[in-house]
């Protein structure tokens, strides 16, 4: 049986559909049965990301209102023929489905898939609730920001409250020189107000911006930094004992708080 | 405090209870006195309505459902032991539960405190009628509101409204006092921007001003 993982955030705009294709194609690099599920309904967009969206016939609302077999509606990856994507509806809205159809429909991919990735909407609605109430575990997107933080902590809450927790934290798009200066929020900053596991970092980095627009996930390009971040966390997902990478270019201070929140496993 | 009404904080939440024998609009009109003078206490606050051995009908029932809507207050459920009172919560969407029958009277006794051992995230809110102990943190944008006194065994960065039913004896304190906002009583402060200080603090009223103090400075 497979493990249902939720990419949510609270606050819109931090990467989560970046942090879903890149972690689900990580995986699914390493030989995993893998399926990404955009549960963003009306703002499709992990397709568009992943390079897919000229393939869509079904979506997931197509799936749940039994217009289609969910085999008909996985797509399946350019490259990697273990990684399939299950759409969202663009045309619809978050009230196209309700939380015991999610459910349902996790317990389906469950039995086919070693990880189903489901992309949350981001928000404390229905979309949201809908997006966690088929997971085993939930990974929190944030970045170093006050207001990113703040919702994530609102979300770690939400999480707990529907027994969904305890969740892990990916914290994207880290300036290691702002940080250095003091200018923004370190690692250990935001771990001691959210007081939650660290999954992994993921750097400020340009690659991603042209990865997404190309369609392919950064974890393809070795020269990326944010690729190799995202392949650390894919491993430590998968329970390999492996410390959160560090950001190479950069000494002092990151460096130093890395090798502290590196030892902690999740 | 009327007689004819108690509020009381419990483990399950608040619970309002109210007179069964007591005329309805004197009832009513103590209940609007009652959360109008307490608005900082129970505005957002969601309750349980005991409404005793009272027959109340459905409209009777959305009388009351109303007056406590228009003080910010939610009813999560009604409790009695009559069946036409268990009826018309059903027909007003609430969880009716049935209730053995009272001897005692309704008066409120002292409120028990309240320990709770977590972290209060942004958007929860912990409310209770006595004193709060928190072991853990309380996080930006959680709130803490208490009819007594507040202790935080963590850091304290959300808001605290302490002696919230009115008491400005209450005392607010935290291993790290560093809130967005403090209220005691109907007093209102904001937190000076400072240096962080990373020690036990308490804060209290001094001559219609919140203060706060390191903890050596405590005595009573």
């Amino acid at each position: 049986m497979g493990r249902v993982i939720t990419v949510t955030s609270g606050k819109g705009g931090v990467g989560k559909t970046t942090t879903t294709a890149n972690l689900g194609t990580a995986l699914a690099m390493r030989g995993a049965r893998v399926a990404v599920v955009d549960a963003d309904i009306g703002l499709r967009n992990l397709d568009v990301v992943m390079g897919l969206e000229n393939r869509i016939v079904y979506d997931l609302v197509d799936v749940v209102e039994g217009r289609a077999r969910l085999r008909q509606a996985l797509i399946k990856d350019k490259r990697l023929p273990e990684l399939c994507l299950l759409p969202a509806a663009q045309t619809r809205d978050k009230d196209a489905v309700n939380a015991q159809q999610m459910i349902d429909l996790t317990n389906q991919l469950r039995a086919e898939f070693d990880y189903v990735l489901i992309d949350s909407p981001a928000g404390i609605e229905a979309g949201f609730r809908n997006a966690i109430a088929g997971a085993d575990e939930v990974i929190i997107v944030t970045t170093p920001e006050v207001s990113a933080v703040r919702d994530a902590d609102r979300i770690v809450g939400l999480v707990e409250a529907a027994e969904k927790g305890p969740a892990s934290l990916v914290i994207n798009r880290i300036k290691p020189r702002l940080v250095s200066r003091g200018e923004m929020l370190s690692v250990e900053d935001v771990l001691e107000l959210l007081a939650i596991s660290l999954l992994g970092i993921v750097p400020e980095d340009e690659t991603i911006v042209i990865a997404t627009n190309r369609g392919e996930a950064a974890v393809y390009d070795p020269s990326s930094l944010a690729g190799r971040a995202y392949i650390n966390i894919a491993q430590r997902l998968a329970g390999e004992d492996v410390p959160v990478m560090a950001i190479p270019d950069q000494q002092g201070m990151l460096d130093r708080l890395l090798g502290l929140f590196g030892r902690r496993r999740t | 405090m009327s007689d004819l009404i108690s509020i009381k904080g419990g483990r399950d939440g608040l619970r309002l209870r109210l007179d069964a024998s007591a005329a309805w609009p004197d009832l009513l009109s103590w209940l609007d006195q009652h959360l109008s003078e307490r608005r900082g206490f129970f505005h957002g606050a969601s309750l349980v309505i005991d409404l005793g051995e009272r027959e109340v009908s459905p409209a009777q029932l959305d009388e009351i459902l109303t007056l406590m809507r228009q003080h910010g207050v939610q009813a999560t459920a009604v409790d009695s032991s009559e069946r036409v009172t268990r009826a018309a919560a059903r027909s007003a969407g609430l969880a009716a539960r049935p209730l053995p029958r009272y001897t005692g009277s309704v008066a409120a006794g002292e409120p028990e405190a309240l320990l709770v051992i977590r972290t209060l995230r942004s958007g929860q809110v912990l409310r209770h009628t006595g004193h709060i102990t928190l072991i853990g943190d309380v996080n930006p944008g959680a709130e803490i509101i208490a009819g007594g006194s507040v202790v935080v065994w963590g850091r304290l960065r959300g808001m605290v409204h302490a002696g919230a039913l009115g008491d400005s004896n209450a005392i607010i304190c935290a291993l790290e006092l560093t809130p967005t906002q403090l209220r005691i009583a109907d007093l209102i402060a904001r937190a000076p921007e400072r240096n962080e200080v990373r020690r036990p603090e308490f804060a209290r009223v001094v001559a219609g001003e919140i203060v706060v103090d390191g903890w050596e400075a405590f005595k009573r």
